[in-house]
């Protein structure tokens, strides 16, 4: 408000803003020496606020890959993540992101199957495992697979993520449009 | 337009009040540059308290009367992803997520001669991941017992310590006996040690070629 106060001032309407030379410019920054710097400031502080909300509270990602490949597209998705979560409170069939344990750099998406005690076997698929083996997952970690098991890597291949890496849960889909809504839990569980 | 007007003399209101008392003034104008400390505290350079003896003696060493306070650097890992080996980080543990502070020993590729509590003598780290130990063998909670760690969990750098005045400086690789300490002397033996220890941690280690790029 008030910056676009002073912008008015230096150039009188928007119509000169048009005819702007880097003359003006300097002249600008001079009168506004002092104010300059506040506002630049603030803007960066307010930059640092939408940054910090989403990194802890909720933010819009995008979701791409075939990994996840009936639940997601494969040529990617606008969803709404919810970083506020405590990892010990998922539940089988949640979609979480969390860190690749392979690449530090890499976020990934994908579905949690097992939680800590749980048995789970290791590859019902035989790709990376053979199919008889099981395994009892550890306390504070997490067993997470794709719903696209050939062209997935997830705990099949690098065990059980530890809580520290999960970074979020999706909750909703925003884009495409038409099948925007939240995400329900697949899980059946049979007695 | 009743609820507009409402709202406007609410704002009104606690303009006034908030005007009126220049304490409050001060603590709310004060407030709104939280977010860019906050942001600095999280990705650039943080003050935290060392607990524990699991790093003695390189942190907390039992002649110190005071816990150690310490500087960690988040720039390093979370932006530029520099893990060295020998560099002290911050993680957060797979046991139970707390922040626990240790020593990097190995990388992607590297093999390490394990310490008693691991099933196997000699472990090849796999990619993406370190073994991380501390340097109090017999008081930490490390590698040798949750084996290798993502790169994912570690947080931050140990770059410098604070605190316990007689320690103050940044940590990185003094190890050489130092050279004006006199021969024999507690500075002199301590330094040999560490040297020693730096050895015996290098041997165990056998550092692939291709990582080092």
């Amino acid at each position: 408000m008030l910056f676009g106060r002073f912008a008015r001032q230096a150039i009188g309407s928007w119509k000169t803003l048009l005819s702007l030379r880097p003359r003006d410019v300097v002249h600008f920054c001079r009168v506004h020496r002092r104010s300059i710097g506040y506002w630049s400031l603030q803007t960066i502080n307010f930059a640092c606020f939408l940054h910090l909300f989403g990194e802890h509270v909720a933010t819009l990602s995008y979701v791409e890959g075939p990994s996840m490949m009936p639940t997601m597209s494969m040529n990617g998705e606008l969803t709404l993540e919810l970083k506020r979560i405590n990892p010990a409170e998922l539940k089988r069939g949640d979609l979480v992101t969390y860190i690749s344990p392979l690449d530090p750099t890499r976020r990934v998406c994908k579905r949690v199957t097992g939680l800590p005690g749980d048995v789970v076997c290791v590859d019902p698929t035989g790709q990376y495992a053979p199919s008889t083996e099981h395994v009892v997952i550890p306390r504070n970690h997490l067993w997470v697979t794709g719903d696209n098991l050939p062209y997935s890597r997830d705990s099949r291949m690098y065990g059980p993520v530890p809580f520290g890496l999960v970074k979020g849960k999706l909750y909703a889909r925003v884009l495409p449009w038409r099948d925007r809504g939240v995400f329900r839990n697949t899980f059946e569980y049979i007695d | 337009m009743k609820l507009l007007r409402g709202v406007r003399s609410a704002y009104a209101s606690c303009r006034a009040f908030v005007q009126k008392r220049p304490a409050v003034k001060f603590t709310l104008s004060a407030l709104v540059w939280l977010p860019l400390a906050s942001a600095v505290i999280e990705y650039g350079v943080s003050v935290k308290t060392v607990r524990g003896r699991s790093m003695q003696p390189t942190l907390n060493p039992d002649d110190s009367l005071w816990k150690d306070i310490v500087l960690f650097d988040t720039f390093a890992i979370k932006f530029r992803h520099d893990y060295k080996r020998g560099d002290i980080v911050a993680l957060k543990s797979p046991v139970d997520s707390k922040l626990i502070v240790k020593r990097i020993i190995a990388l992607e590729g590297d093999t390490v001669k394990t310490l008693p509590p691991y099933p196997d003598a000699e472990v090849c780290v796999p990619p993406g991941h370190a073994w991380v130990e501390g340097d109090e063998p017999f008081r930490t909670e490390d590698s040798n017992r949750f084996g290798p760690v993502p790169l994912g969990l570690i947080e931050s750098r140990l770059a410098y310590i604070l605190w316990p005045w007689d320690r103050i400086g940044p940590l990185g690789k003094p190890l050489i006996p130092r050279h004006d300490a006199v021969v024999g002397s507690p500075d002199w033996r301590r330094s040999k040690a560490e040297l020693e220890r730096e050895k015996r941690r290098q041997s165990r280690v056998t550092i692939a070629d291709s990582s080092s790029s």
